[in-house]
């Protein structure tokens, strides 16, 4: 079990470098001017990567910070943590399928580190849900 | 120790995640803060106070360039564009309205900069507007692949596209289509990215104005209006 929330951490631990990648991309403007190494200008360049001015990757940074925090809460015996845990990836989860969905079907372009946060994501559902089951 | 541990790992992670954030920021060098869209540049918006540029000179580009607006306007643009690219795209209407809005105070260059092989077709819609610049209706086509840029690029092959466009300018197809793939064609992009690798141009949209690069940062309608005036105050005129 405990183990399992070790992998969680270390997960959102690379979903948080991640993340704020991307948000130094997106505030500094380097990936939304588009470069020869670029594939991500067509998607933060489109007004999905932002929520009330915030950029959504910052706000995936500060969900996957929250996410190892709670994390590590529950490895060091809050019990509480756990359940936020789940909530949390849960929700993530969702989003990311929202995000899937406007690159594929609306942008029609894909950013690799946004697949790569969602692939994380995934990774993060399936060790709360095996955790679930274990108990 | 046991109980204080865990919040010394979470802020440990914190402040090594806002410390490289903050690092990684400041190090990207000429870091612009807002993209050129729409929606990100609000008109209270400061333009950025970064120290001016050095004047660069570079080497020539295509000869002879494609300029709109009289040789002696006191602002002189010099876009280096990449017609696939989507912050180009937004940033063509952009540059119509400071055109509309400034005159003949401005004159505006083009360079072809097309990032091959970041974009598939970016190289064929700058040899379809440079095939037809050969025919004197470059700006048309400009405007035309521009302005049609979301039903164009996803598209598998589109060269008959660009020759819908070069029949809708009235130009000759047939020499069009040679031109298209002729080496006037190739030398003038090759030119144009000669050029712009000797001035730094690392991508799209970069912007030149009176041999300065004006930071991507100002670019949004709004602050590059209050650049092109501060420049016009400098200048006298």
């Amino acid at each position: 079990m405990k183990k399992l929330y070790v992998v969680a951490a270390l997960l959102s631990l690379v979903g948080l470098a991640d993340a704020l990648y991307l948000t130094i991309e997106h505030v500094t403007g380097q990936s939304v001017r588009c470069t020869i190494i670029s594939g991500c200008s067509a998607v933060l360049s489109s007004p999905y990567a932002v929520v009330a001015g915030i950029p959504l990757a910052a706000v995936g940074a500060a969900a996957y910070f929250t996410v190892f925090s709670l994390a590590i809460l529950t490895l060091f015996g809050y019990p509480r943590a756990a359940t936020l845990v789940r909530a949390m990836v849960i929700t993530m989860f969702a989003i990311s399928v929202w995000l899937m969905y406007i690159q594929a079907f609306v942008i029609r372009e894909f950013c690799q580190y946004c697949l790569l946060s969602a692939l994380i994501t995934t990774a993060l559902l399936v060790v709360t849900l095996i955790v679930r089951h274990a108990r | 120790m046991k109980r204080t541990l865990p919040f010394i790992i979470i802020l440990v992670v914190l402040a090594v995640a806002l410390g490289s954030a903050w690092y990684l920021t400041r190090t990207i060098p000429a870091s612009p803060t807002t993209p050129v869209t729409q929606q990100s540049s609000s008109p209270g918006s400061p333009v950025a106070q970064q120290q001016k540029p050095p004047v660069v000179q570079g080497v020539p580009g295509a000869d002879p360039p494609h300029v709109l607006g009289p040789a002696d306007a006191p602002i002189k643009i010099e876009e280096f564009g990449d017609f696939e690219c989507p912050p180009c795209g937004i940033f063509h209407p952009i540059l119509e309205q400071m055109k509309a809005e400034f005159g003949d105070k401005l004159q505006i260059t083009f360079r072809e900069f097309p990032l091959v092989p970041t974009h598939q077709h970016a190289l064929a819609a700058a040899s379809a507007a440079e095939a037809a610049g050969l025919q004197g209706k470059f700006w048309e086509m400009h405007d035309l692949i521009y302005e049609h840029q979301n039903d164009w690029k996803k598209e598998f092959d589109v060269r008959p596209i660009f020759e819908g466009y070069a029949k809708q300018l009235g130009l000759d197809v047939e020499r069009y289509k040679r031109d298209m793939n002729g080496d006037l064609v190739a030398q003038r992009i090759f030119a144009d990215g000669k050029r712009g690798h000797s001035l730094g141009v690392k991508g799209t949209p970069t912007v030149f104005m009176n041999g300065r690069e004006v930071p991507f940062e100002n670019l949004p309608a709004e602050k590059l209006r209050v650049v092109i005036q501060n420049e016009l105050r400098s200048s006298g005129r």
